[in-house]
């Protein structure tokens, strides 16, 4: 019990710190009131034509796929992350030392500055988003489950995080690990439904993409927010595909912390 | 006057590609990667008529004609202008612009060929292939289209340097905020489509206010046969945008006052 409370306290700190550090930034975050909005009227005349003469594509309706994109928008808010460029950065410059020095895991630090940063974004991007979304272009943003969906969220926020932090600790290997990040996030992109609905893609790629984690970073908590999953012909209830988000996190935060043991075998620092 | 700018522009391009081959791989890996997530947007066209839906009145290679000049377009500016933004920015927050105002040059000129990036070079080579590709696939281009390409296209190049000085104008103001970019990227998405798929508001702010239709979808009308008087219209914006952003940037050069680099 005062181990989870210990954890809770460092959290709580930390997140806050945070939180104050980039409120002073915040008019940086407030750009994505107008860019959000802007990116999702282009997507609504996209979907609008390409709509035109069909009542559905790929099992979609459009009233769904405006839905798709504005949750994509809001769900981004949620759970933007950059633990990869501050690792790599902080193992390039040699000020992990600090870090390693600390009896707090630096991944779990880089969780609860990822708390902080987030609230920040839920109050200046995600809620006026969200108003603007349903009042102005009166896109249908309710959850078909909100539990369920907060969950997945949830998940995904972790997922995003675990990924792009083992991503990061290349740099223990690499040092300069810029160019693994650019590939990274130029596959995430791709894969993980921000650009389109993964059943856009040829049903190869769909079936390939049920067994990477990208999916469950952006397509996966959108179709839940939306109330129903497909992907490769495979439809699975809400519970299933969020328990399955669930079982991808916890692997790939066992795949993460197995890479940091390593990694913490092959760092050398310098002065503190 | 005129022969000493232009010499300072070749040793500027020659240092760039001084630099650029000595860190090689980071280079080809860096122009690879801003080609490939550059042609995103051809990729989700590509799927749209991939699953049997299109934009009403535009065949797929015609949508990728656009997308290809957008490219191309996307590429030269990032060779010649994009830089500019990121260098006043630091400057502004090193406190060290006052280092380049002392100089015996025009600044503005100073900071777009002391910023000429080749790592653009890839979008322009990708976005050539595909404009290609596409262009194999529609009909009859005359002498008269090609002219008109031409013309539309620079204009558009001159609206990619309006934006950019604009943005690194902004920069003067808002200190150190990188999502300056981001705003005017937002604005430019507009000009990757047919215009006549958004509503007539819209496509009268990208032909006219800010003309971004400029970019890829005018200059893609020309060689299709389908420009209109409107396009023509639009190359007054385009004079007055471009010139808008050099007024701007030199007007914020001219209120910043600097502490001592």
């Amino acid at each position: 019990m005062n181990f989870l409370l210990n954890k809770l306290r460092v959290i709580k700190a930390v997140a806050l710190v945070t939180y104050k550090e980039w409120s002073a930034y915040r008019t940086h975050a407030m750009v994505s009131i107008f860019v959000g909005p802007v990116y999702f009227i282009v997507q609504y005349f996209i979907w609008t034509a390409v709509y035109s003469g069909n009542t559905t594509l790929n099992g979609m309706e459009l009233s769904q796929m405006l839905s798709y994109f504005g949750v994509s928008t809001l769900i981004g808010y949620l759970t933007m992350d950059f633990a990869d460029w501050n690792l790599q950065m902080l193992v390039r410059t040699g000020r992990f030392l600090t870090f390693a020095l600390r009896p707090i895991h630096h991944r779990f630090f880089a969780l609860s500055q990822k708390i902080g940063h987030r609230v920040l974004g839920l109050f200046f991007e995600f809620l006026p988003c969200l108003f603007i979304f349903t009042f102005l272009f009166k896109i249908n943003m309710r959850p078909a489950y909100s539990a369920w969906a907060i969950i997945s969220i949830f998940l995904a926020f972790l997922m995003n995080l675990y990924l792009n932090y083992t991503i990061g600790m290349t740099a223990f290997w690499l040092v300069q690990a810029n160019g693994v990040r650019r590939v990274y996030l130029l596959l995430q992109g791709i894969f993980s439904g921000a650009l389109i609905p993964l059943v856009f893609f040829p049903k190869v790629l769909q079936r390939l993409l049920l067994f990477l984690p990208f999916q469950y970073v952006t397509y996966v908590p959108i179709m839940v927010y939306i109330g129903k999953y497909n992907l490769a012909g495979i439809t699975m209830s809400i519970p299933e595909i969020v328990g399955m988000q669930a079982i991808a996190v916890l692997t790939i935060a066992l795949f993460s912390e197995l890479v940091y043991r390593m990694s913490m075998k092959r760092f050398t620092g310098v002065g503190a | 006057m005129l022969k000493k700018y232009i010499r300072i522009y070749i040793e500027c391009i020659k240092i760039s590609i001084a630099a650029a081959l000595s860190y090689r791989l980071n280079f080809l890996l860096d122009s690879f990667i801003t080609l490939v997530s550059n042609i995103l947007f051809p990729l989700v066209t590509l799927l749209i008529y991939g699953s049997g839906a299109e934009f009403p009145g535009w065949s797929l290679y015609e949508v990728l004609l656009i997308q290809s000049i957008f490219t191309m377009a996307t590429g030269i500016s990032r060779i010649l202008f994009d830089g500019v933004l990121w260098a006043t920015m630091g400057h502004i927050i090193d406190g060290s612009l006052e280092i380049i105002l002392i100089k015996p040059v025009d600044c503005l000129f100073y900071l777009i060929a002391s910023t000429v990036d080749f790592s653009g070079s890839g979008l322009v080579v990708g976005g050539a292939v595909m404009f290609a590709i596409a262009l194999s696939q529609l009909g009859q281009v005359t002498i008269w289209m090609v002219l008109q390409f031409i013309v539309l296209f620079l204009s558009g190049i001159f609206v990619m340097m309006g934006i950019s000085l604009i943005m690194a104008a902004t920069a003067f103001k808002w200190v150190g905020n990188s999502r300056i970019p981001e705003i005017f990227e937002s604005i430019k998405y507009f000009g990757r489509y047919p215009q006549d798929i958004f509503h007539k508001s819209i496509s009268t702010f990208t032909s006219f206010i800010i003309p971004v239709a400029m970019i890829g979808f005018f200059p893609a009308a020309a060689l299709l046969g389908k420009v209109n008087h409107l396009a023509y219209i639009a190359l007054i914006p385009c004079i007055v945008f471009t010139w808008g952003g050099v007024y701007l940037f030199k007007h914020m050069v001219h209120l910043y006052e600097g502490v001592g680099g």
